[in-house]
């Protein structure tokens, strides 16, 4: 037994040895060796469509460029399009960092300075803090070198707010988008043309069922739908609850739901001197919408994240949500949706303001894709930040392999493309709604401290939702962490460059 | 010990299913969810069995990201990195704790040191040791990430053992000493025979440690080396949740230490009596 | 040999080579003492110095990371605003209190329970313990996202279960989403997942208990209750006693389940300080204000450590 210890000991290492001899031989920073292992299939790559057109600018030369972003499906198009990238010379080394952590790995290694990133893909409501900072190159050169076929990322053709508020700062451009997330409305266009139910809601209300334009008809349809398990709907007898609405009200993205109905008034996030106005009278009645709109909707909506919201939707347990565009997408596929071909989509509810309503859809995460101030090879990174954005765009928004979503006007002018859609006239449908809710769409806050803003509007929101702050008290509060936020970040330098946030919000009309 | 009566194995067996119903029904789920199809996810009423036992979900996983060697990247990674943790951290630990148990080195305050290091909030410590492990260069190597596993498993390491050997009476070593034995003899071929159930314990508890650590994997690794805790959260896309992908990497990582801790066990059966140091 | 070796009586650990007191013998023993405990301190030393300097001037900084603004020296004022103006970190220092207080005193107690079950059943028990060690070993992300799938009012197994066995009368809760339950769905998790490690450590110990010294109880006719509480208890103290100091230490760390399954929500009830700080640390880069609330936390636990290191102490100095 004295040699207990010596066996466990040895046990241990060759178990040690064992498995690591098991495993293949430890990778060598040599990157192009592992680039020739053939053990990875051919990557499955959409059709080129070569709908816009494009030339390869003279080669670089057989250059690495790293690339960091979050790590699964949108992370392929750097697979599908290797070919092009090796005709220029250029080999693209993929860094994958998890979705969650994607902000904190490149702020730190921004920070230490490595150096360790050519391109970077990130969250717009970062830009601030990243082309702030200093660790973005300014694009606009790049953009209008000669020829234009290998170089200009054609602007024009993104839709605006995408283009204006999460690609520029400060009056540069810093940033090409390869990802137009924005939310719309959808909602089950069965359910609002069922005879039975225009005829019971007419009854009911005085007027014809539609889907919502304003969010109190969002708060009417909303009840109007709710029913238990045993009543009718849709001339069908339910089996299990049934309800009219949901929203995400989990931690984390709750605020977006709550600026959805408070943008519509017209009101920024603060005002000229950075006073915040989150809590006007106007965010009071569109947070207690939201509340208001909680009664309508499944029990555990307060751990509704994106997935059970679409989950909720797509099984057929709500008549109707605000969701991120690709929503649809994934109902129209009837092996994982139950409500396949009977998806209506539309404009996010707004308010009537000044005679007319107005709506306006946040436009919650997207990805743009930047080249590092300190990388060596900054031209090459540009042009695969521009072939990804631009050139190949359309392939990778319609295909089904990536979760990437349209942000041009070439992606709502080929429904074609999109086959994921039984036919064109759904997928025409589809992308009609996204270009509408694209043209509302409204920024998260992207200056600098975007992420300590927003976690307060956010902490505050789901109390209020929870029940444990009216919304009165719970913006009152937001409005007071803002302002220390505001100090603390220095309150000088922050009225700068919101002030220029000011400017593209003009521009745009979101304020007069 | 007396044998157990027929009524007290009863009450025995109930309260074990009871905890095994408890503990392994997550474990269970897991395991079944490796195997379901989409719409089996999320589905009412719940699928418990999968309609097939297909291991796609595996392979996706195995050959999950673009680069198509994720999983196995993964478990070879976190393989060679929790062993090499567990290794040092045993080796070095055991000693310390002996000489702080024996010995009192450094007394009370030397000890509590060793073990605040494991206090201090990961999140404060991260950026300050990037700096470092970025000025020696070492950053996205298998090194960097044992040196930070070690730090941290060592004082739990040291105090865990500190208190077997508190446990372990001092006169058996004595014993030994008289006999002719020298110090390090005797923690050898006396102490550490006597604490080898909970070295056992220690040891795997070091290695399920250094095997689950995330946040140290995500900020000092880039490519070469990326350990599955990183490869997991991976398969949340930002639209889409891989859950069968999950649940069959989750069930992959579990066999390491189910492997282990059955091979370790024999040495966690009693037996050991004073008169074993005999040998 | 077996015939010079004294039992001892139960009491705490003698240090050998007392007896002798030659001089030759007591450097001797120092040179040992110093050597052994040499790798350990110099490995933590030299990975730990420079952080724990550059956090320790960053206590007394302003430094705002997702600015360019530079850092400036602030005196005290971060350690006031955590202490005085933060109501956030004394919420979720109250709820990592509960999930601490709770959790440790549920696992203890079933983990000790498990391990006194599984220790009469001798060998017979190993495929038991590899498969009540499950939980510890599935990595944190991961159990987070089972909980997820369980924990779900309409898909979930669990109220599928609960539903079933009250015949439809009660459909269970929604675990994660009403703010009435979900930091005990939280602190089950916990419990779920770290039982078996004090399970592990208490039957450890049960196994290094010489078996001579419940003959001795048995001669002296103690009944198991009497034999429990007065040679199994104390001598496992230490050992206990340390593994509650870890779980309690490692509560502070509880995050990847918060991060994944809730969010910190519903409103603020699940938010611990430890998702607290990260944010602070990851999200907003508040560097010096982070610091601060390290250093505080570290005050903290030292705090709660000296509580139980006395306590064991005091235990030994009474038997």
């Amino acid at each position: 037994m004295k040699r207990a210890s010596l066996v466990l000991l040895t046990l241990i290492l060759v178990l040690a040895t064992g498995l690591s001899a098991c495993a293949p031989a430890p990778a060598t920073p040599a990157a192009p060796a592992e680039e020739a292992e053939p053990a990875a299939p051919a990557a499955e790559a959409p059709p080129a469509l070569d709908v816009v057109k494009w030339e390869y600018p003279a080669s670089f030369g057989g250059v690495t460029i790293n690339l960091v972003g979050d790590a699964g499906h949108n992370l392929k198009p750097y697979e599908f399009w290797k070919g092009d990238f090796e005709k220029v010379g250029i080999t693209v080394q993929i860094i994958e960092v998890p979705f969650e952590g994607v902000y904190e790995k490149e702020k730190t290694e921004f920070v230490a300075g490595t150096g360790a990133f050519d391109v970077v893909t990130f969250y717009p409501a970062y830009i601030g803090d990243f082309a702030g900072n200093g660790y973005l190159e300014p694009l606009d050169e790049y953009m209008a070198k000669d020829p234009a076929g290998a170089w200009d990322p054609n602007a024009s053709d993104v839709l605006a707010p995408f283009w204006e508020l999460y690609c520029k700062f400060g009056g540069q451009v810093y940033a090409l988008p390869i990802d137009g997330d924005v939310l719309m409305l959808m909602y089950r266009k069965d359910l609002f043309e069922h005879p039975d139910e225009q005829a019971a809601f007419k009854e009911q209300y005085g007027k014809d069922l539609a889907p919502p334009e304003t969010w109190d008809d969002w708060l009417q349809i909303g009840e109007f739908f709710t029913r238990e398990a045993g009543e009718t709907l849709a001339g069908e007898t339910l089996e299990r609850d049934f309800y009219g609405s949901a929203e995400f009200a989990k931690r984390g993205f709750s605020f977006a739901w709550f600026v959805n109905r408070w943008a519509a008034f017209g009101e920024p996030y603060f005002d000229e001197n950075m006073t915040p106005m989150v809590n006007s009278p106007n965010a009071v009645k569109a947070l207690q919408n939201m509340v208001d709109s909680l009664k309508n909707a499944p029990p555990d909506v307060l751990g509704y994240g994106y997935d059970e919201l679409r989950d909720a939707f797509i099984k057929s347990n709500v008549a109707m949500v605000v969701q991120w565009t690709d929503v649809p997408k994934k109902g129209a596929d009837p092996t994982q949706s139950e409500i396949a071909g009977k998806i209506g989509v539309g404009r996010v509810p707004g308010w009537e303001v000044g005679g007319q309503v107005v709506h306006r859809s946040l436009m919650p995460v997207g990805r743009v894709v930047a080249v590092a101030a300190d990388s060596k090879n900054k031209e090459a990174a540009y042009w695969v930040a521009k072939h990804v954005s631009y050139d190949r765009s359309l392939e990778d928004v319609s295909t089904a392999l990536t979760g990437l979503d349209p942000y041009r006007t070439t992606h709502f002018t080929n429904p074609q493309a999109y086959k994921m859609f039984p036919t064109a006239e759904e997928a025409q449908a589809y992308l009609k709604g996204v270009e509408a809710a694209m043209a509302d769409g409204y920024p998260e806050i992207f200056i600098p401290g975007a992420a300590q803003f927003e976690d307060s509007l956010d902490l505050h929101v789901n109390k209020a939702l929870a029940g444990q702050e009216t919304p009165q008290a719970a913006l009152d509060a937001v409005a007071t962490e803002w302002d220390e936020t505001t100090d603390k970040l220095g309150r000088d330098a922050q009225i700068d460059l919101w002030r220029k946030a000011l400017e593209a919000y003009r521009t745009l009309g979101l304020i007069k | 010990m007396r044998r157990m009566t027929r009524l007290e194995a009863a009450v025995t067996a109930g309260l074990l299913i009871a905890a095994l119903i408890f503990f392994m029904f997550p474990v269970v789920w897991m395991f079944l969810t490796s195997f379901k199809s989409e719409a089996e996810y999320f589905h009412y009423p719940p699928v418990f069995i999968p309609k097939d036992f297909d291991f796609r979900n595996y392979f996706n996983a195995m050959a999950f990201p673009p680069d198509g060697r994720g999983g196995l990247q993964g478990l070879r990674d976190s393989l060679i990195i929790a062993t090499a943790t567990t290794l040092v951290a045993v080796l070095i630990g055991s000693l310390a704790a002996y000489s702080l148990s024996r010995f009192k080195t450094g007394g009370d305050n030397f000890s509590f040191w060793i073990l605040s290091t494991r206090m201090f909030p990961p999140v404060a410590a991260a950026l300050p040791l990037f700096l470092i492990f970025k000025q020696i260069r070492l950053l996205d190597t298998h090194l960097a990430l044992i040196i930070a596993n070690t730090i941290f498993n060592l004082p739990f390491v040291i105090w865990l053992m500190k208190g077997f050997f508190d446990e372990l009476p001092g006169e058996l070593e004595e014993a030994a000493l008289i006999d002719g034995c020298s110090q390090v003899g005797a923690f050898v071929r006396v102490a550490l025979p006597l604490v080898t159930p909970g070295l056992v314990a220690t040891s795997l508890f070091s290695f399920i440690f250094a095997w689950n650590e995330f946040m140290f994997a995500l900020l000092l690794t880039r490519r070469n080396v990326r350990t599955l805790t990183i490869i997991v959260p991976s398969l949340v896309g930002g639209h889409e949740i891989l859950w069968g992908e999950i649940a069959a990497i989750g069930t992959i990582a579990i066999i390491p230490g189910i492997l282990l801790s059955i091979l370790l066990q024999r040495y966690l059966v009693r037996g050991l009596t004073l008169g074993a140091v005999k040998g | 040999m077996r015939d010079r070796v004294a039992i001892p009586q139960g009491g705490p650990a003698g240090y050998p080579g007392e007896a002798r007191r030659s001089a030759s013998g007591r450097s001797r023993r120092r040179s040992v003492a110093i050597l052994f405990v040499l790798p350990a301190a110099l490995t933590l030393l030299a990975i730990t110095v420079f952080p724990l300097i550059y956090e320790l001037r960053l206590v007394f900084m302003s430094w705002e990371l997702t600015t360019n603004a530079p850092a400036r020296f602030v005196g005290l004022q971060n350690l006031i605003r955590v202490l005085s103006q933060d109501g956030r970190f004394w919420t979720s220092m109250r709820v990592t209190a509960i999930l601490m207080i709770g959790g440790v005193a549920i696992q203890l107690s079933i983990g000790t329970g498990l391990a006194l079950l599984l220790n009469r059943l001798g060998s017979r028990r190993t495929l038991l313990v590899s498969l009540f060690l499950i939980p510890v070993m599935i990595a944190p992300v991961v159990a987070g996202f089972q909980f997820r799938m369980i924990y779900h009012d309409q898909f979930g197994p669990l109220n599928y279960v609960i539903e079933l066995l009250t015949f439809g009368q009660w459909g269970g809760f929604a675990w994660i989403a009403d703010p009435r339950v979900a930091l005990f769905s939280i602190l089950m998790t916990d419990v779920w997942q770290w039982t078996p490690f004090l399970m592990l450590i208490v039957l450890a110990g049960l196994q290094s208990v010489p078996v001579e010294l419940y003959e001795a109880a048995e001669v002296d006719g103690a009944s198991p209750w009497q034999t429990f509480w007065r040679v199994t208890v104390p001598l496992l103290l230490p050992v206990i006693i340390i593994g509650i100091l870890i779980r309690a230490m490692d509560s502070f760390k509880l995050f990847d389940i918060i991060y994944l399954v809730t969010g910190g929500g519903p409103g603020n009830v699940t938010e611990t300080i430890s998702f607290y700080t990260y944010l602070q640390g990851f999200k907003f880069f508040s560097l010096g204000y982070t610091a601060a609330m390290a250093f505080i936390q570290l005050i903290i636990i030292t705090l709660i450590a000296q509580f139980f290191l006395r306590f064991q102490r005091q235990q030994r100095g009474e038997v």
